[in-house]
């Protein structure tokens, strides 16, 4: 056998599974090894009793509809990946429940007093109108924020045409720096956007776990503009159809894949990685490496004390942990209809302002803020007749399973499941408890386990205004440990969202293959 | 275009990414941590591999052997994993140089395992291969490899009833056995009524240790069901088979409640008839996996013209090669008896631990035991625990690890 590779790659989450079909496509002799039995990382399923479930995508944009294919499903054709997309025509319902004495509350649906309840459609126009119905005043500056992500994008296609003229980009484009110099919070105040509104406006803030006083306005609206300009997809057999679809893009491109084979240490030669070690006994060797594992799991686990320059360990240590989550998978023995669900993602938030409801899930799991999906509102046959897949998700911040006893674990994820199940029934009106068929939970271990990532986030680094889109991909081959080591996943430019996840698997192999055709 | 961010300077942005170097070069150099509650918590339940030793063999019936498992530090175990009752455990062993896998329920308590301590409770097997090997082989000191605590078989607060009726048949009585000192100890919390199936009064396990069990947890009672026709029965005794009758006897008149079943292949074959007259909601009935599946051919849907021996040619690692086997054999025994090590745990074809990739061939799966992914229909994996071969075989398996 023969143990020398061109491209090494490690970890078969969605950015590894995208670097590995682009090197094996380009004609690299390409490995990919997963420690698990199965690919994707976060882009799997799971089977438990007659239900399949979807273990973490929401919803994904800039997919386009078949007959207009846009970005992530023009990647997988590109690759030779066939995925049967499902799209849904809705962005988000925002509800906020109200206590029984505020002045601000009225009676919503099914009698449940709320403050808010705004279900946001889809279009720029409607979605416009659609808040200043809820808020008036907040028609103008919704229009003038699309308008800029429209001019967004403009700029985006100029940078990655290859024909940058800059005297343009500074200045026809150059609010779009402006946008990626300030807050969102900072923006939305300039223009004149009311309060309240921007409440229902920044709800999205969960996507990418960053909130509108600290995240920046450029990458924000980079992900609203793609929900609200064409809804969202999903992929019809769950996640695991794209992961699957992937795994045969690599190896129809003459790519190896093995799983249960985990990367246990990074050999090293003249100061360079020149191999790895596979579950602690096989060796392989690789001219270059991509790496999908998290660094602050990857510097410590994979390399001695030493190999890895300093710089590499304090772009490690210098950054916040991005969000983890908490999710609630359940199996419902009733249909939509039957439940009373008619939205397929409902936010739940303990106050409309974004940046409340991030300082409320510092180091904290709980209740308070919650995002349901009905599965069925998206992908209609998604569960057997007569029954529905509901999807609750949590976010939280920081080390939240310090001290937590082994013994303990079980109790805690009923109970924080308790909790969440009951503030939907509460906020919605609605009863799901009697109807739940199967129930999984997952905390942070949960995704820990899976993920390999610390605190178990799926997100990465926490996305910050010094620290965001622009400034990582500025800065991105310096970031990187050696020049024939690349990392890709949620910790790198465009951080978490399975379209930035496989963003990132290109652009490493990308810069691969360039290195490689050019015989570095 | 006139700026719509007038009171903003598209220089601010130069400063973001200043800003950016200036954090990194102020920060801690040295290697990170590396580790987290989380990571650690995910470590303590889910470790890769268990190494243990016995360090008791109770003999409970002829034929019925428990074993106590105790960490073997030598080999880096030194606590063992916590599990909510009713998990079990997958034994890895080598018999003739065939490296084979089974599951077994674990029999003792949650927190037992604290204190480190399995106990698995084994009953031979009618031809049982690996029974028989761990009845002849295991002794006080001998090392065993375990997997961490596996599988689905739990009480959940949130979607099962306050009320359990436990079904047990022979050596099924593990996982309740399991639970119902968890109820005891205060590590679950519901009522669990238990009519265990045995044929004659000498065939009970744990006769001893239920009876002490429904005597100090009021949660929990036993009923032994004795099918032989001359079998003494006498108080907390009944007669007869698991009938929905004898369920709807002690079961809740007035309040749902929730079916546990754990027993043989042919015990499920009759209690689910008897289950269907009850008319009970689907999520109310429960079964744990009875472990392999033999004879394909009995199966209505298998289909005619099998060849009696097929050729899998395998690649594990990048490794080729060809092995033989008979179609009678699902492609995970086709491989152990070939001496290739394989990945498995549930070997029922629910837990999808042993997914590798089908090339080219066909192959059989009884419906009832097909777990897998819709994707996995679509893209050619299989579970070969369950899959049985139809023609030769190409397939791609992920090393046993």
């Amino acid at each position: 056998m023969n143990n020398n590779y061109d491209v090494i790659v490690i970890g078969a989450g969605n950015g590894g599974l995208a670097a590995a079909a682009y090197c094996a496509k380009a004609g690299l002799k390409t490995l990919l090894l997963e420690k698990h039995n199965l690919p994707g990382g976060s882009a799997s399923s799971f089977v438990r009793g007659r239900f399949e479930f979807e273990p973490s995508l929401h919803e994904l944009f800039g997919v386009g509809l078949p007959d207009n294919p846009t970005d992530y499903a023009k990647m997988f054709m590109e690759l030779g990946a066939n995925v049967d997309w499902r799209s849904h025509n809705s962005t988000y319902r925002l509800i906020v429940p109200a206590e029984a004495d505020d002045p601000e509350g009225f009676v919503g649906e099914n009698g449940v007093r709320v403050k808010v309840d705004a279900s946001m459609p889809v279009g720029f126009e409607a979605f416009s109108r659609k808040l200043d119905s809820l808020v008036p005043g907040s028609y103008e500056p919704a229009m003038k924020v699309f308008r800029l992500s429209t001019l967004m994008y403009e700029a985006f296609d100029m940078l990655t045409s290859g024909k940058i003229n800059p005297v343009k980009l500074l200045t026809k484009y150059g609010d779009v720096f402006k946008m990626a110099g300030h807050t969102v919070k900072e923006c939305l105040d300039e223009l004149g956007m009311p309060e309240k509104a921007q409440g229902i406006f920044t709800a999205y803030w969960c996507y990418m776990g960053a909130p509108p006083m600290r995240f920046d306005m450029l990458y924000y609206m980079s992900m609203m503009h793609g929900y609200v300009e064409r809804g969202a997809s999903m992929p019809h057999l769950r996640s695991h159809e794209m992961s699957c679809a992937m795994d045969k893009a690599i190896r129809d491109n003459g790519g190896e894949i093995r799983y249960n084979s985990e990367v246990t240490k990074v050999l090293m030669k003249d100061g360079k990685p020149c191999g790895v070690v596979i579950n602690g006994s096989t060796e392989v060797y690789g001219r270059y490496f991509i790496c999908n594992v998290h660094p602050g799991f990857a510097l410590p686990d994979l390399f001695a004390p030493g190999e890895v320059p300093e710089d590499a360990n304090k772009k490690v240590n210098g950054r916040p942990i991005a969000a983890s989550l908490v999710t609630v998978y359940l199996g419902m023995n009733r249909t939509k209809e039957q439940l009373g669900f008619h939205d397929y993602s409902i936010f739940i938030a303990p106050t409309s302002d974004s940046d409340r409801q991030f300082h409320l899930s510092q180091g904290k799991m709980g209740a308070d803020f919650v995002i349901i999906n009905c599965m069925n509102e998206a992908i209609p046959d998604c569960s057997p007749e007569g029954t529905s897949i509901l999807f609750l998700t949590g976010i939280c911040y920081g080390d939240v399973m310090q001290g937590v006893k082994p013994q303990d674990y079980k109790k805690l994820k009923t109970k924080i499941a308790d909790e969440m199940i009951t503030r939907c029934e509460q906020t919605l009106g609605l009863t799901i408890k009697p109807y739940i068929e199967e129930i999984e939970i997952g905390l942070p271990p949960t995704f820990s386990r899976y993920l390999n990532t610390p605190n178990g986030t799926p997100y990465g680094y926490q996305l910050d205004l010094w620290d965001s889109m622009l400034p990582r991909t500025i800065q991105y081959e310096k970031d990187q440990p050696f020049d024939n080591f690349y990392f890709c996943g949620a910790s790198q430019e465009r951080g978490d969202g399975y379209g930035c996840a496989y963003y990132s698997g290109q652009k490493a192999a990308g810069l691969v293959i360039k290195q490689f055709t050019e015989g570095k | 275009m006139e700026s719509l961010l007038k009171s903003f300077n598209k220089r601010d942005f130069i400063s973001v990414v200043a800003n950016r170097q200036k954090r990194f070069a102020a920060a801690d150099g040295s290697v990170p941590a590396g580790t987290d509650g989380s990571r650690e918590l995910a470590r303590a339940l889910h470790p890769k591999a268990q190494y243990v030793k016995v360090a008791a063999v109770t003999e409970r019936a002829p034929d019925v052997k428990s074993f106590t498992l105790v960490p073997d530090p030598s080999r880096g175990t030194t606590a063992l994993a916590w599990f909510g009752a009713g998990k079990y455990l997958t034994v890895f062993v080598t018999i003739n140089g065939m490296p084979v896998t089974r599951a077994y329920s674990i029999s003792s308590s949650p927190k037992a395992s604290l204190e480190g301590k399995y106990e698995l409770t084994i009953k031979l097997v009618d031809g049982g291969l690996v029974s028989r090997y761990i009845l002849d082989n295991w002794q006080v000191g001998t090392e065993v490899t375990v997997s961490a605590p596996e599988g689905n078989f739990e009480y959940q607060p949130l979607r099962d009833a306050k009320n359990v009726i436990g079904l047990a048949g022979g050596s099924g009585i593990t996982p309740f056995l399991s639970m119902a000192q968890a109820i005891a100890d205060g590590d679950e919390d519901f009522e669990l009524t238990l009519l265990y199936g045995s044929r004659n009064k000498d065939n009970i396990l744990f006769f001893d240790e239920l009876a002490a069990l429904e005597k100090a947890c009021p949660k929990f009672r036993v009923v032994h069901v004795l099918s032989d026709k001359d079998a003494k029965a006498g108080k907390g005794f009944e007669k007869g088979f698991l009938t929905a009758e004898l369920i709807q006897k002690y079961a809740p008149a007035d309040a749902p409640y929730s079916v546990f079943l754990c027993g043989p292949q042919q015990m499920y074959e009759f209690v689910d008839k008897e289950l269907a007259k009850l008319d009970l909601e689907r999520k109310f009935i429960r079964h744990e996996m009875f472990g392999e599946f033999h004879n394909p051919a009995s199966q209505p849907d298998y289909p005619a013209g099998v060849p009696e021996t097929v050729k899998i040619t395998v690649t594990q690692a990048g490794e080729k090669k060809t092995v033989e086997g008979s179609s009678n054999d699902s492609v995970l025994q086709i491989l152990e008896k070939n001496g290739v090590a394989a990945p498995a745990r549930c070997r029922s074809g629910e837990c999808g631990f042993c997914h590798s990739l089908l090339i080219s061939g066909k192959i059989y799966t009884p419906p009832h035991m097909d777990y897998r992914r819709m994707a996995d229909l679509q893209f050619g994996f299989i579970h070969p625990c369950c899959s049985f071969p139809l023609t030769d075989l190409e397939i791609d398996v992920p090393p046993a690890k």
